[in-house]
C-alpha cells in the first residue's frame, strides 16, 4: 500500500440549505490506493453526503478533498474521468437493452466504436449476461439489474470506484459473483469505497472502515482491530450497534 | 459532440419504445384536430347551411309580419321552423313548456295584431310626413299617437350561446326591418295616388343598395379564404407542440428519480449536453408533429366533409415559424422538468399552464374578442406569437419578413427558458438537494 493517499479529506463540511444540524461535520480522511474502504453508518449517518460531494454532485460547505492528486474544486471534471460510481438505485434506462444501457454511458465516458464493443462484450460475459445482452432491462432479474448496474461504472477502467449498497436486495448467486469480481479488480490496484448496511460483508471485504454517525466519525480502522479494541463484542455489528446505538433512524 | 449525439440517439430510442407517449404526440394532436375542426364546421353551417336548429314558431298574429318573419327563416335556410307540435297547433305556452324542457333551443311568438299595428303605425307615419308638405289634414293627423309597440316574445333554452342568440334576433329583426320599409314605400305611394290623382306610382320604387361584398386582404395575388381549417389547424397544432411538456418532463423525472441522473452528473458530461440531447430530439418531434398535423388538414379533413388546409405561398417561413414554436414548446418543458420535483408537479402545472397559456393566448377564443385588460395580457402568451405569426402565413400569405416579429419573440422565449434552466442547475442541484 502506498502511502500517499489517493483520496484526501480535509474538514469537510456539508450544510443543507435550511438545516440546523450539518449533515457531514468537519470530517477528515485518507485513503490509500488499492484499499477496499468501508463508509458505514445508520441510514442518514451522511454516507451518501460524504459520497455525493467526492463524486462532485454538489459541493461542500467547506474543507478540501484532492482525489488522485486532483483538487476537487478545481479539477472535478478531471476527477471524473479517474473515477466510477455505482449508485444504490438501478441507475439505468428499464426500456434499453444491457447493451444500450452500457454503450451510452460508456459514450458518456468518451469511450466509443470497437474498443467499447469490446469492453461490454467482456463485462457482460464476466458477469454472465452475454444471452440477455439485447433484452430491456426492466426485464431483467434484480440480480441482473445489479449486475449491469456495476459494468455501467466500471467500463472506462477507473482508479477508484464509488459504491454505494451494491449488493442490497439481490440473490446469494449475484453477491458473490458481484464481490469476487471487487476482489478481483482491487487485487489489480483499483481503490474501492464502499458503503453497505451488511457488517459481515464489510468486515469481510474491507481492509479499514469509518463509521459515521450524525456527520461525524466515530471510528476509523481495521474491522479486525475495531472488533479487537471492543473485547466485550464479537463482530464488526455489534461494535457498529454498541457505538451508533439501538435507536431507530430516518 | 458525440457525447452529445449519443444523449439524443439514448433519448430517440426511449421515446420510441414509449409507445403510449407517441400516440399521445401524434395520434391524438390529430384527433383533436379532426374533432374540433368537425364541431366548429358544423356549429357554423348551422348557422350558414343546414337547416339544422329547429325554431318553434307561434303565429298568433296570422298576418303579412308574422308570414314574413316565417318565409324569412326558410329562406335563409339556417332554420327549421316547426308551427305544431303533435299535430297540434302551437301556442305560447307548449313552445314554452318544450323549451324549458330542453326539447328545442328557441321558441318564437309572434303576437296577435302585430301586423295591423305596424300597418297603422306606418300610415301614421306616412300621413305626418305629408302633413308636412301639407297634404292631408295636418290639424287631425298631427293630434293623433302611435299605437304601442307589440313585443315578439323569444323562449331561449338557458344553453344556446349568444352569438347564437345575436344571429337568431338578427335575422328577424332584418325581416321585420325589410317588411316595414316596403310596407312604408307601398302605403306613401297608396297616399299620394289618393291626394293627387295624377301621380303614376312608379315600377321600381325602390332599389336595395347596399350589397355586403367580403374580400381577405393577403400578401398574396391569389386571396386565402378563410375556414375552420385555416383556422384550426394551426391552433390545435401550437396546443398539441406545447403539451410536448408532458412527455418532455416525464423523461427528465424519470432520469432524475430511477438514478440515472446520478450517475450521469458523476461522469464526464456537462448537465447542458444532456439537456441539449433532449432538445434536438424532442425538436425534431414537435417538427414532425407539425408535418403530420399539416397533413392531416390537407389530407385527412377533407375525408370528413371539411375544407382542405391551404398552406401559405412561403413554405420557409412555415418552416421558420415551426422550428421556433418548436424551440420555444421545447425550452418551456425543460424549464419545467428541471424545477418540479415530482411527475405529479410537471404534469399538472404542465398541462394546465399550456391550457391557460393557450386560452389567454388566443388559440380557443379570439383576442378581439377578449377584454382590453385580457388582450395586453395574451400579448405575453407564447401560444399567442406561435398563433399570430401562423396567421400571418395560413391566413394573409406572409413571407418571412412577415413573421419575424413574432419568431424573435419566440426565440427570446426559448433563450430566457433555458437560461433559466441552466441558472437553476447552476444554483440547485437537479437532483435536488
Amino acid at each position: 500500500m502506498s502511502r500517499k493517499p489517493i483520496i484526501e479529506i480535509r474538514e469537510l463540511t456539508k450544510i443543507y440549505t435550511g438545516a440546523e444540524e450539518p449533515a457531514v461535520n468537519s470530517i477528515s480522511l485518507e485513503i490509500f490506493p488499492g484499499e477496499i474502504f468501508g463508509l458505514l453508518g445508520p441510514n442518514g449517518a451522511g454516507k451518501t453526503t460524504t459520497i455525493s460531494i467526492l463524486c462532485g454532485l454538489f459541493p461542500a460547505t467547506s474543507g478540501n478533498v484532492t482525489i488522485d492528486g486532483l483538487d476537487s474544486q478545481t479539477d472535478m471534471v478531471k476527477i471524473k474521468q479517474v473515477i466510477g460510481v455505482v449508485p444504490q438505485d438501478i441507475a439505468l434506462y428499464p426500456t434499453l437493452s444491457g447493451r444500450e444501457n452500457l454503450t451510452f454511458f460508456g459514450n458518456m465516458y468518451g469511450l466509443h466504436g470497437s474498443a467499447l464493443r469490446d469492453k461490454i462484450d467482456h463485462y457482460l460475459t464476466e458477469f454472465g449476461l452475454e444471452k440477455h445482452a439485447g433484452k430491456a432491462v426492466g426485464k431483467y432479474s434484480g440480480g441482473m439489474k445489479r449486475r449491469v448496474n456495476l459494468i455501467a461504472g466500471l467500463l472506462h477502467d477507473p482508479k477508484i470506484i464509488f459504491l454505494d449498497e451494491p449488493t442490497v436486495g439481490i440473490d446469494v448467486q449475484s453477491r458473490v459473483v458481484i464481490l469476487e469480481y471487487l476482489m478481483e479488480i482491487n487485487k489489480k490496484g483499483v481503490t474501492i469505497i464502499y458503503t453497505s448496511h451488511y457488517m459481515e460483508e464489510a468486515e469481510q471485504l474491507c481492509s479499514r472502515v469509518a463509521i459515521i454517525d450524525r456527520g461525524n466519525i466515530i471510528a476509523l480502522g481495521n474491522p479486525k482491530e475495531l472488533v479487537a479494541e471492543q473485547p466485550r463484542f464479537q463482530n464488526l455489528e455489534n461494535v457498529f450497534i454498541h457505538l451508533t446505538g439501538k435507536d431507530m433512524r430516518d | 459532440m458525440r457525447k452529445y449525439f449519443s444523449a439524443c440517439r439514448k433519448e430517440l430510442l426511449l421515446l420510441i419504445r414509449d409507445k403510449s407517449g407517441l400516440a399521445m404526440l401524434f395520434i391524438m394532436p390529430v384527433v383533436l384536430i379532426v374533432i374540433s375542426s368537425l364541431m366548429q364546421e358544423f356549429g357554423w353551417s348551422s348557422l350558414t347551411k343546414d337547416p339544422t336548429v329547429q325554431v318553434l314558431f307561434v303565429d298568433n298574429d296570422h298576418d303579412s309580419l308574422s308570414l314574413k318573419i316565417k318565409s324569412g327563416f326558410r329562406e335563409s335556410q339556417s332554420f327549421e321552423v316547426i308551427d305544431r307540435l303533435n299535430n297540434n297547433l302551437l301556442t305560447d305556452s307548449t313552445a314554452k313548456n318544450a323549451v324549458k324542457r330542453g326539447e328545442y333551443l328557441v321558441a318564437i311568438v309572434v303576437p296577435k295584431g302585430a301586423t295591423s299595428t305596424m300597418r297603422a303605425n306606418v300610415r301614421l307615419s306616412v300621413a305626418k310626413t305629408l302633413a308636412g308638405f301639407g297634404i292631408g289634414n295636418p290639424g287631425l293627423v298631427n293630434g293623433i299617437v302611435f299605437k304601442d309597440s307589440v313585443d315578439v316574445k323569444i323562449y331561449f333554452d338557458p344553453t344556446v350561446k349568444k352569438t347564437f342568440k345575436n344571429a337568431l334576433i338578427s335575422s328577424i329583426r332584418e325581416n321585420y326591418y325589410k317588411f316595414q320599409t316596403d310596407w312604408v314605400f307601398k302605403t306613401f305611394n297608396q297616399e299620394i295616388a289618393l291626394q293627387m290623382p295624377m301621380y303614376k306610382a312608379p315600377k321600381d320604387a325602390f332599389k336595395e343598395i347596399l350589397h355586403f361584398k367580403e374580400e381577405y386582404p393577403s400578401y398574396r395575388e391569389v386571396e386565402l379564404i378563410p375556414n375552420t381549417s385555416q383556422h384550426n389547424v394551426p391552433a390545435w397544432t401550437i396546443f398539441a407542440m406545447f403539451f410536448i411538456v408532458i412527455p418532455l418532463t416525464q423523461s427528465m423525472i424519470q432520469e432524475r428519480e430511477g438514478g440515472s441522473l446520478f450517475r450521469l452528473l458523476t461522469m464526464p458530461v456537462s448537465y447542458m449536453t444532456l439537456l441539449m440531447g433532449k432538445v434536438g430530439v424532442y425538436l425534431v418531434v414537435c417538427m414532425m408533429q407539425t408535418a403530420a398535423m399539416l397533413l392531416a388538414g390537407i389530407l385527412l379533413l377533407p375525408l370528413f366533409g371539411l375544407p382542405m388546409l391551404v398552406l401559405g405561398n412561403d413554405i420557409l417561413a412555415l418552416f421558420v415559424m415551426s422550428m421556433v414554436v418548436s424551440m420555444a414548446a421545447v425550452g418551456y418543458g425543460l424549464m419545467i422538468g428541471t424545477i418540479a420535483k415530482t411527475h405529479q408537479q410537471a404534469a399538472a402545472f404542465g398541462s394546465i399552464s399550456v391550457i391557460i397559456l393557450a386560452a389567454v393566448g388566443g388559440l380557443w377564443v379570439p383576442i378581439y374578442l377578449m377584454a382590453p385588460f385580457m388582450r395586453t395580457i395574451a400579448n405575453l402568451s407564447p401560444l399567442n406569437w406561435a398563433i399570430t405569426g401562423y396567421y400571418s402565413i395560413f391566413l394573409r400569405g406572409g413571407n418571412l419578413i412577415v413573421i419575424v416579429p413574432q419568431a424573435i419573440k419566440l426565440l427570446l422565449f426559448f433563450l430566457t427558458t433555458v437560461s433559466i434552466t441552466a441558472l437553476y442547475y447552476k444554483y440547485k442541484s437537479p437532483l435536488n438537494n
